[in-house]
């Protein structure tokens, strides 16, 4: 079924969106986009100025929290993005057929570009307190990265069909992320919490992510071979999932708009 | 002749809630009570064909099924029943005037569009000057369209889409937007692309477009094929039905 939107290179109807989504959202200025990244540099400020007093007696406690903080910030943007992702370009999906999929995919671009700007800006922060993290820790930390992409990106598929039929998903959403920032160890060292409630929390995908960062780039240490496969296979399961609710609803995600 | 679209029994209905629940909140608090239903039947065994070379006028009243027609052809809609057979790339003009993000200037919208119409950058970026020029909006390129009139936007729109267009096109309302300058080079553009021989499948309710451009027509009446033939068979047909007044409601004097 040959369509004319079938066409395009793959890469430049990903390419465009994500362009246009990053100019419309930061008004076409690098100016713009400092500015975004502000929000979340005044909000490790602010918990850092409380949490650190309760915290004084651990040294590491800045690290961490800068660590888990911009982890946790990726997280709660590309997620909302990622929900409302064809809502939002619904414009583009009544006027032609095209691999809407894309346009999921795309949502999380902007999010990510922050989270990699935050990364360079850590190890920089790292390397200058004379803890500079190794390769092997880094290129643990972008595999944490890749898992943590592939869960949002499942869910936001799954989710961003969802919306068009439960227009409250978002406000629902909203919330959990609330609950969640405390779920998962932003603030807190998780060694505060019993051990017993360490499993639960670790089902909650942010907490196992920021966890093993924090031990690769912060503590120096690797976590277990079994910690590595469980995320894994919890990041393929999201994926799996995700796809599979989308491939179900997608097709009339159009009579929904 | 050769069809390079083609519908087959086409069938679509759309269930409307008495009572619509968009939301999880009215989920779980309608859990008890049992949703109601309406079933509307739009579309009931549309079968026809668009020839290559031929233009083709979809003619009805409003709320006949003709955009969803449109739609289901375009790939847009999933079709309950019946096959759409593809046989060359389409490109569909629909809903004009809205499809944009206000946000963003002309270009960026040229591109988001032409990117979703089949186009790719390096296209776009070879056409961006003569489809600004054609919907004569150079002086505005950077203006954001929400700036934009309804007349601009829908120029816009067209005019990336005869850049777009290869084999097939789809149009809703065609020659009714922009002044008489702009519409005059839609017709002369129409033209041209007819005799590079570009199928092409319209919805008008302008019997003048219908006598002047189209080969064919085909009415629809109630989701159903009413007539399908000669153009000016058709448009007789339809002037017919649309002229004729409501009938009376019964058991009136």
């Amino acid at each position: 079924m040959p369509l004319a939107a079938d066409r395009t290179p793959f890469g430049d109807l990903l390419w465009t969106l994500v362009r246009t989504d990053f100019k419309s959202r930061y008004h076409a200025s690098a100016a713009g986009f400092v500015w975004a990244m502000l929000k979340p540099l005044a909000m490790f400020v602010v918990l850092l100025a409380v949490f650190s007093f309760i915290f004084a007696a651990d040294p590491d406690y800045r690290l961490n929290l800068i660590v888990g903080l911009f982890l946790w910030d990726f997280f709660n943007e590309s997620t909302r993005a990622g929900l409302t992702a064809l809502h939002a370009k619904g414009f583009l999906l009544s006027k032609a057929r095209f691999p809407s999929w894309v346009v999921v995919v795309a949502s999380a671009a902007n999010a990510l570009l922050t989270l990699l700007v935050f990364a360079v800006l850590v190890v920089a922060f790292l390397a200058a307190a004379g803890r500079a993290p190794s390769p092997l820790a880094i290129a643990g930390f972008a595999f944490y990265v890749l898992n943590l992409l592939a869960i949002v990106i499942g869910f936001s598929l799954a989710a961003s069909v969802l919306f068009l039929r439960y227009r409250d998903l978002n406000q629902i959403w909203d919330l959990a992320l609330q609950a969640g920032f405390f779920l998962a160890p932003v603030v807190y060292p998780l060694g505060m919490i019993p051990e017993r409630f360490h499993l639960w929390l670790y089902l909650w995908p942010p907490t196992p992510i920021i966890q093993f960062s924090r031990q690769v780039l912060v503590a120096g240490s690797a976590p277990s071979a079994r910690g590595h496969l469980l995320l894994a296979a919890a990041s393929v399961a999201s994926l799996a999932i995700g796809v599979m609710v989308f491939r179900r609803h997608a097709p009339r995600a159009a009579e929904y708009l | 002749m050769e069809a390079v679209l083609a519908g087959r029994g086409l069938h679509k209905a759309f269930a409307i809630p008495s009572v619509r629940r968009t939301t999880v909140r009215e989920h779980l608090f309608g859990l008890f009570a049992r949703p109601s239903w309406e079933r509307l039947e739009v579309l009931s065994g549309v079968t026809f064909e668009l020839r290559a070379g031929e233009t083709l006028a979809i003619l009805g009243r409003n709320g006949s099924g003709k955009s969803t027609l449109l739609r289901i052809l375009a790939g847009i809609y999933t079709a309950d029943a019946g096959e759409v057979e593809r046989q060359a790339p389409i490109t569909p003009i629909l809903e004009l005037g809205v499809g944009w993000n206000p946000e963003l200037d002309a270009v960026d919208n040229v591109y988001l569009i032409g990117a979703v119409m089949g186009l790719a950058r390096r296209e776009v970026r070879a056409a961006l000057d003569e489809i600004l020029a054609f919907a004569e909006l150079e002086r505005f390129a950077n203006l954001k369209l929400q700036h934009y009139s309804s007349g601009m936007a829908a120029r816009l729109a067209y005019s990336v889409a005869f850049h777009a267009v290869r084999e097939v096109l789809i149009l809703d309302e065609i020659f009714a937007v922009g002044d008489v300058r702009f519409r005059a080079r839609c017709e002369e553009r129409y033209r041209q692309l007819s005799r590079q021989g570009c199928s092409v499948l319209l919805v008008t309710h302008d019997m003048r477009v219908v006598r002047t451009f189209c080969d064919r027509a085909l009415l629809l009446e109630g989701g159903r094929i009413a007539a399908f033939g000669g153009a000016a068979a058709v448009a007789d047909a339809y002037i017919e039905v649309v002229g004729a007044p409501p009938a009376p409601p019964p058991g009136r004097e």
